[in-house]
C-alpha cells in the first residue's frame, strides 16, 4: 500500500536528463536579468523578485508575460493583488515586439497574445490559496486533455497578501505563508511551470532596507533577485540574492523602455 | 486543500485538528450537533464551519468553461474594457495628459505633497469633476469624501462646483438641447448633494468606515470616486505597536483595492510627507514608510518648482514618469498660467 502513496525514486542521471530536456528557460525580455538567471525563468522553479517601491518589479512581470505569450511557450496566468496589471502596457510591449508587422497582422497578433494571458485579482491570502487549488485541479485535467497548458504563473505581489496576517501573537500567518510556498513549488515541479512572485522591502536595522516576509520565507524561493532603481532614471540594477547554480552577488543592469505606442483604438468609445 | 488552509478562526482550526478531523472527507459525513459535541463549541459555530467546507467542495466540482479559473479574464477582454472607460478629469489639461486622460477607475492613486501644495484642493476638484454629466463627457457619478483632518471646506466646494459648471457650459455652449436636458443637474447645490462626507476622528473610525463602505457602495450604485484626506493622519501618532500598524495599514489597502475592482470606482488617497535621513542627507518622502509605498497602483507627488506647482508621476505600471505644472485658482485646479506668483502672507 505504501508503494501507491510515495513519489517514484529518481536517480541523478534521470534528473540531469530531465533538467536538460524538459526544464526550459522562459525569457524575461530583459537581457541583463536573463543572463543573471542563467537563461531566464526556469520551469519547475520558484523565482522571487524583491525591491523597493517603483523599482521595476511589475514591469519585469508584464514584460515576461507578454514575451512568453508571444513566443507560443504557453498560457500565462497573472495573479494581481494591487490592481497593477495594465492591459495597455502589455499592448504597448506587443506592439514593440511586432514592429515589423503591419495593420491587420499586428491586430491579429495582439489578439492572439492577449488571449493567452489570464489575469485574476485576489485580495486576501485565503482567496489566493483557493485560486492555487483550482489551478491544480485544472492542470490535472489539462494533462489528460492536452490543451495549451500554463507555463508561467506570476503573483504580483505576494507580500501584500501576507503582510496583514504575519506577526501578531499566533503563528497562523507563518503557517499560511509556508503553505502557499509549498503549494507554489509543488505546482512548479509537477506541472513544469515557472512561478514568479514579487516581494517588497521593509526597513531593517540601521535603516537599511531588507526584503519583507522575514526569515521563514527566505528559504522558500529557489531563486531570489533584488532590484533597485536610481532616482529619476530608467536604469534598474539587479543582483542575485540566492540562486541554484549562479554565484550570489552578481549584478546586472537593465533599462525600462517607456516608448509611447500607438495601440489602435478602433473598438469604439 | 487541507483544513489548515480553511478561512476559519485559528482556535476552531486547532480544535478541528486535535479532534481528529484532518481532511474534508471526514467532515462531509458529520452533522452539526455531532461536530459541536466533539469540538465543544456552540451549534451555530459548528454549522458555520460545515457551511464553509461545503461551499469549497461544491465549488471544486463546478469547474469547466473557457476561463482557466472562474473569475479570471483574458488580457484582451480587459484591454477592451479599459479603452471604453472614461477617466475623471482633474481640471488641468497638462495634469490630465500625464495621467493618461485623468484619474482611472479601478485603480488606487496616491497623491502626496508638502502642506499647502494643493492636495485638498485636488481632492475637492475631483469630487466635483466626477459629477459632470455623461452628456458633457464626464462620468455622472457621486463622490465619497472621507475627511480625517477637517480640511474640507463646504464654501470652497461650492466655489469649485460653480467654477466647474461655468467652464463646462462654456465648452459645450453650442449644444443647446443638451444644456436644457441637464439644467437641473448642473446646479452647485445638486453637486454638493452628491458628495457623501464622512468625518473621522480616530484610526478605529477610519478602519470602521472602510469596512462599512462595502455595504454603503452596494446600496449607492453611482459612487465613482472615494477620496481619503489624508489617509495617514491618524496612524502617525499614538501608535505604540508598529508591527500592528503595518498589519492594519496593509489590510486597509487590500480592502480599498478590492473596492475599486468590485465597484469599478477610483480611490484617491492624499498623503502627507515626512523627512527621512538617507545617504547622508535629509530627503522628503511620503509618510508611513516603505510598507505603505506599495499599497497604491499609481503615485503622484506634488511639489514646488520655483513659484509654480508641479505634479510628478512617481509610480505607475502603465504611465511613464513625467511632470506637469498646474495652478490653484478661485475656480479650482486649472492649467498653469505663465506668470503665477505664490502669494506670500506676511
Amino acid at each position: 500500500m505504501i508503494e501507491d502513496w510515495h513519489q517514484p525514486w529518481l536517480n541523478g542521471v534521470e534528473l540531469l536528463e530531465d533538467s536538460n530536456h524538459n526544464k526550459h528557460f522562459l525569457p524575461t525580455g530583459y537581457e541583463g536579468i536573463d543572463v543573471l538567471l542563467g537563461g531566464g525563468l526556469c520551469e519547475g522553479q520558484l523565482t522571487e523578485m524583491v525591491g523597493p517601491s517603483s523599482s521595476g518589479k511589475t514591469q519585469v512581470c508584464l514584460y515576461s508575460a507578454a514575451l512568453v505569450a508571444d513566443k507560443h511557450f504557453g498560457v500565462v496566468m497573472f495573479v494581481d493583488t494591487c490592481n497593477s496589471f495594465s492591459p495597455k502596457r502589455i499592448a504597448c510591449i506587443v506592439d514593440q515586439l511586432s514592429s515589423s508587422f503591419s495593420g491587420e497582422a499586428k491586430e491579429r497578433r495582439l489578439k492572439r497574445v492577449m488571449s493567452n494571458i489570464f489575469c485574476h485579482s485576489v485580495f486576501d491570502i485565503f482567496a489566493l490559496l483557493d485560486v492555487l487549488h483550482q489551478l491544480e485541479f485544472k492542470l490535472k485535467q489539462q494533462v489528460k486533455s492536452g490543451d495549451t497548458k500554463i507555463c508561467l504563473l506570476i503573483i504580483d505581489s505576494i507580500s501584500s497578501l501576507l503582510t496583514p496576517v504575519l506577526g501578531g501573537k499566533g503563528s497562523e500567518g507563518r503557517l499560511l505563508m509556508v503553505s502557499a510556498g509549498i503549494i507554489l513549488k509543488k505546482l512548479a515541479n509537477e506541472y513544469n511551470i515557472s512561478v514568479l512572485v514579487t516581494n517588497h522591502m521593509v526597513g531593517g536595522e540601521g535603516g537599511i532596507l531588507k526584503p519583507a516576509l522575514g526569515e521563514s520565507w527566505k528559504s522558500i524561493p529557489h531563486v531570489r533577485l533584488q532590484l533597485t532603481r536610481d532616482q529619476g532614471s530608467n536604469i534598474c540594477n539587479v543582483s542575485i540574492l540566492k540562486h541554484t547554480f549562479m554565484a550570489t552577488g552578481r549584478t546586472a543592469k537593465f533599462v525600462i523602455h517607456s516608448r509611447s505606442c500607438s495601440v489602435q483604438d478602433g473598438r469604439g468609445r | 486543500m487541507e483544513i489548515a488552509n480553511l478561512p476559519i478562526s485559528p482556535s476552531h482550526r486547532a480544535k478541528l485538528l486535535s479532534a481528529g478531523y484532518t481532511t474534508f472527507s471526514s467532515l462531509s459525513a458529520v452533522s452539526p450537533s455531532q461536530l459541536a459535541r466533539d469540538l465543544n463549541i456552540a451549534l451555530q459555530e459548528a454549522s458555520d464551519i460545515l457551511k464553509v467546507v461545503s461551499d469549497i467542495t461544491r465549488s471544486e466540482s463546478l469547474h469547466g468553461g473557457n476561463a482557466i479559473l472562474k473569475g479570471a479574464q483574458t488580457a484582451w477582454d480587459m484591454l477592451s474594457e479599459e479603452q471604453m472607460q472614461k477617466r475623471i478629469t482633474t481640471g488641468c489639461d497638462d495634469l490630465d495628459t500625464i495621467l493618461g486622460g485623468g484619474i482611472h477607475c479601478k485603480e488606487v492613486t496616491e497623491v502626496g505633497g508638502v502642506p499647502g501644495i494643493g492636495k485638498t484642493q485636488l481632492g475637492i476638484q475631483l469630487a466635483v469633476n466626477v459629477q459632470i454629466p455623461v452628456e458633457y463627457g464626464g462620468l455622472g457619478g457621486k463622490a465619497v469624501y472621507i475627511d480625517t483632518e477637517g480640511s474640507f471646506m463646504v464654501e470652497r466646494a461650492y466655489q469649485v462646483a460653480e467654477g466647474c459648471i461655468m467652464d463646462t457650459l462654456d465648452k459645450f455652449g453650442h449644444h443647446r438641447k443638451v444644456i436644457l436636458d441637464c439644467q437641473e443637474q448642473m446646479q452647485p447645490n445638486s453637486f454638493l448633494a452628491n458628495i457623501f462626507y464622512f468625518r473621522i476622528c480616530s484610526y478605529t473610525e477610519q478602519i470602521a468606515v472602510i469596512n462599512y463602505l462595502q455595504k454603503f457602495l452596494a446600496e449607492q450604485k453611482d459612487v465613482k470616486i472615494i477620496i481619503i484626506d489624508s489617509v495617514t493622519f491618524h496612524f502617525r501618532q499614538d501608535f505604540d505597536d508598529l508591527a500592528l500598524r503595518t498589519r492594519v495599514l496593509c489590510g486597509m489597502s487590500l480592502k480599498l483595492m478590492e473596492l475599486t475592482k468590485t465597484y469599478n470606482l477610483a480611490v484617491v488617497l492624499l498623503n502627507q510627507v515626512t523627512t527621512k535621513f538617507t545617504e547622508g542627507s535629509f530627503q522628503l518622502t511620503l509618510a508611513l514608510g516603505d510598507s505603505w509605498s506599495h499599497a497604491c497602483t499609481n503615485r503622484v507627488i506634488l511639489y514646488w518648482n520655483g513659484n509654480e506647482r508641479h505634479a510628478y508621476i512617481d509610480k505607475s505600471p502603465s504611465l511613464r514618469s513625467a511632470s506637469a505644472p498646474f495652478s490653484v485658482t478661485s475656480k479650482g485646479i486649472r492649467n498653469a498660467t505663465s506668470q503665477c506668483k505664490r502669494v506670500r502672507m506676511m
